[in-house]
């Protein structure tokens, strides 16, 4: 990841007013915590993505532009995963809009993408409320069952 | 012909079924339903659909009064990885309604495509929400042509049988079907259900196809569906396939 595309990725923080957002690309990750003045960024070294599998109890609280000043232990994300095997759809159908994009706010019950199976579309709905943090994978891939499809940070 | 839906309600009294002229989804409206708490078995039926829904934004050609569009509302009560076998319980109910509606006897091609003559006579697409599964099922019924493409891949009970049918009695035949099946998966769980399909679809087994996948064609022979539900292709450089997705048709169709 270069500079380039972390520039990016604080634009995105700020034009969206999310609290906070990591992304992860191959070996790197980077996290982008909004301040009340500036952005704190963090590069972290790769971390394994089985270590985040326990969840946090879901907080229910709505989503505060202001973060914590204490940094959350790395593995607070909350990994979204598929009950089934099946293909990965980020949108109801080809050319609309995504159900959801990083470092949007969801609460429980919103809808975050349709696995399909033999035809059967699967709804998967996010269970805590939290920022998606990540996406892990792309449209139209197949999913085994138990994959991890988003990661949501819990605000 | 106008639905006469009073004819469907005479003989299915207690069932909640609701009719629309025109809509545009049954999918839709059901969904609503469901989500408002409606019984099991509820079912949307519509004269014509104006965004008729085919599988992940595919249209379903959805001609006024020909055929018969309806979604139901089941609450299945099954795990997710059960769901599967609920997509061919639903083709076989279709088959069979057809069969006691017309006497025609269908083919289905894995998953849930109802054929005659090799052409696509209903299909099915399920959604899964919360707290149910909406299936969705268009049939062609007094069809006496299809637009363009559609005329070398789509048939009608009328085209294939001669004659034209009734919509109400072949949606009562289908939702005693759907119940019928729904009941057998509860009961007898989903290998009985597998154990059928492979009976009734002449693609379940020893059938040599192409299987249209993300990435490329798969050439192969089916051999048997797998726990799940899954078809199971000897592939040509001899390996065991699992489809797990992709559209499946005959070799050489």
């Amino acid at each position: 990841m270069n500079i380039e595309e972390i520039r990016e990725l604080i634009d995105l923080v700020t034009e969206t007013g999310v609290a906070e957002l990591e992304v992860q690309r191959g070996e790197n990750r980077v996290r982008i915590r909004r301040g009340v003045q500036v952005e704190s960024l963090e590069v972290t070294a790769p971390a394994s993505r089985a270590g985040a599998a326990v969840p946090p109890p879901p907080t229910g609280k709505p989503a505060e532009k202001v973060p914590e000043p204490v940094p959350p232990a790395p593995n607070s994300e909350t990994l979204v995963k598929s009950p089934i095997v099946g293909t990965f759809y980020e949108s109801a159908s080809p050319g609309s809009p995504p159900f959801v994009r990083i470092g949007e706010a969801v609460q429980p019950g919103k809808v975050l993408c349709i696995i399909e199976s033999m035809k059967l579309m699967n709804e998967i709905e996010a269970e805590v409320s939290g920022v998606i943090a990540s996406k892990l994978v792309a449209n139209g891939q197949p999913v085994e069952y138990g994959e991890a499809l988003f990661g949501i940070r819990p605000v | 012909m106008p639905f006469d839906l009073d004819q469907v309600r005479l003989r299915l009294p207690g069932r909640d079924v609701v009719y629309f002229d025109t809509l545009d989804s049954t999918m839709h409206q059901a969904a609503g339903l469901a989500q408002s708490g409606c019984a099991a078995g509820t079912a949307v039926v519509a004269g014509a659909q104006t965004a008729g829904l085919g599988r992940h934004g595919h249209s379903w050609h959805s001609e006024p009064s020909s055929g018969l569009y309806v979604s139901i509302v089941l609450r299945p009560d099954l795990e997710p990885d059960g769901l599967p076998s609920l997509t061919l319980a639903l083709g076989l109910a279709v088959a069979e309604a057809i069969a006691r509606a017309t006497a025609l006897e269908c083919d289905l091609r894995w998953p849930n495509d109802i054929l005659l003559g090799g052409k696509k006579a209903a299909g099915i697409l399920v959604n899964v929400v919360e707290s149910a599964a909406i299936a969705g099922i268009g049939i062609n019924v007094n069809h006496q042509s299809f637009p363009g493409d559609l005329a070398g891949l789509a048939t009608s009970l009328r085209l294939a049988a001669g004659r034209p049918f009734s919509r109400e009695d072949l949606l009562v035949h289908l939702l005693l079907a759907v119940d019928g099946f729904c009941r057998m998966l509860r009961e007898a769980g989903r290998d009985a259900i597998l154990e059928v399909f492979e009976r009734r679809s002449s693609y379940a087994r020893g059938k040599p196809v192409v299987v249209y996948q993300e990435g490329g064609l798969l050439h192969g022979v089916t051999a048997g569906l797998d726990a799940s539900g899954f078809l199971l292709v000897d592939t040509r450089d001899g390996k065991r396939e699992t489809i797990l997705a992709g559209g499946v048709r005959a070799a050489g169709a």
